[in-house]
């Protein structure tokens, strides 16, 4: 019995520890107030403050951090060859502020609603033009303007909530996409 | 002697003690990034999402209502902004000082975008996105459009200020722990409210 009651605590205090520590990687941690967004460039705010813009913004992401909360994510919560909201409650929006290709296919300036189909080994990332819309409840691939693989990579440290971010490449940016022990990267060509 | 079984809800309440002091800490350095979650709070307006982001459209609710209508007009407008927390502090005249510019929000700078034209307090305004800040007074605010997208709240440059409405600020009814706006349909439109701690402020948007 008190085996038992120590193997809980000791649980119970992991869990804490997790939920106190902060993200141990150089993506950016969650909020302390309710709202994510992230810029390419980024930081880009706080870069226009400083005067330190060297780039125009060319991007920007909207979406919702859910957390790990102990739950499986991969191929668990979040189904394996489904398409998933990529966040949660409304749907994740991206949007260029300038023409930029993808895969090789021009993608105009505007918004879009991004989604993605995951499964083990890679990523079927989806731009629909379909905005303002919630998760991905009325997804309709009629207004898919482009579907592209990506390959899944491992993430040394997991990550307890959903984190978007974009990394600078030779052609123009990389939108990173990671949570619990994978990320992905969605190349953006700014030329 | 304490029984074993009292042990494990003493050691709890002091783990949660600590974990609470650990965040004060943070609150006050502001240094260490904070995971934790924040458990939703009353709201009458809209309650605080478990995660982190939150933006409200006119028609309230547009992004959800298009799952159960045909909706076949875009949204009016809508806010973006991240909600601070009261966390036991005096918020008006105290963390925001009055005649001071405030953020009306955290973070990024609050964003408007207004999908048509609309029309404030008789000036119209062209579609378009802004940022929206405020200067408060104890019985009025001052709301501003500004054409600085894409900045930080911290530091919004007044040179491109679009144009100022003052509107009264009154006790709202009901406290609001975490900082809220939300459309609300009103005579020929709608109304963005704002609240925050036990004030709230409406400014009517006529489209």
């Amino acid at each position: 019995m008190n085996h038992m009651k120590r193997l809980s605590l000791f649980l119970v205090f992991c869990f804490s520890v997790l939920l106190c520590s902060a993200q141990s990687n150089e993506l950016p941690p969650l909020d302390k107030s309710p709202m994510d967004m992230a810029y390419y460039p980024n930081n880009y705010p706080v870069l226009k403050i400083q005067g330190k813009i060297t780039e125009p913004v060319a991007a920007r992401v909207i979406y919702s951090r859910p957390q790990k909360n102990g739950r499986i994510i991969f191929g668990d919560l979040v189904e394996y060859g489904k398409v998933w909201r990529l966040g949660a409650n409304e749907a994740t929006e991206i949007e260029f502020y300038k023409d930029v290709k993808i895969d090789g296919k021009k993608v105009s300036k505007r918004r879009y609603t991004l989604y993605a189909i995951p499964n083990q080994d890679n990523w079927i990332i989806i731009i629909n033009k379909d905005v303002d819309t919630w998760g991905a409840f009325i997804y309709d691939e009629q207004k898919d303007i482009l579907r592209t693989t990506v390959p899944v990579q491992k993430l040394d440290e997991p990550l307890e909530a959903l984190v978007m971010t974009f990394e600078k490449t030779d052609i123009g940016c990389d939108l990173i996409i990671a949570w619990e022990n994978i990320k992905v990267a969605l190349p953006i060509n700014l030329k | 002697m304490i029984k074993p079984g009292y042990i494990s809800p003493l050691l709890l309440f002091i783990l949660v003690s600590c974990i609470n002091s650990n965040e004060k800490k943070a609150d006050e350095t502001l240094k260490r990034p904070d995971t934790t979650i924040s458990s939703t709070s009353a709201n009458p307006y809209a309650s605080v999402d478990v995660s982190p982001m939150d933006m409200s459209y006119y028609p309230v609710n547009y992004s959800q209502k298009k799952m159960t209508h045909d909706l076949t007009t875009p949204p009016v407008m809508r806010v973006i902004y991240s909600r601070p927390h009261r966390q036991g502090r005096r918020i008006f005249g105290d963390l925001l000082k009055y005649g001071e510019p405030w953020r009306l929000g955290a973070n990024e700078a609050s964003e408007i975008e207004f999908f048509k034209n609309v029309t404030i307090q008789a000036k119209k305004v062209t579609a378009g996105r802004y940022v929206i800040y405020c200067i408060p007074y104890p019985d009025k605010w001052t709301i501003i459009l500004n054409n600085d997208i894409y900045t930080w709240g911290l530091k919004i440059d007044s040179t491109k200020d679009l144009v100022h409405f003052d509107i009264p600020a009154k006790k709202a009814p009901t406290d609001f722990e975490y900082f809220t706006m939300v459309f609300q349909p009103a005579a020929n439109g709608a109304e963005l409210v704002m609240a925050w701690d036990d004030t709230e402020a409406r400014l009517p948007i006529n489209f």
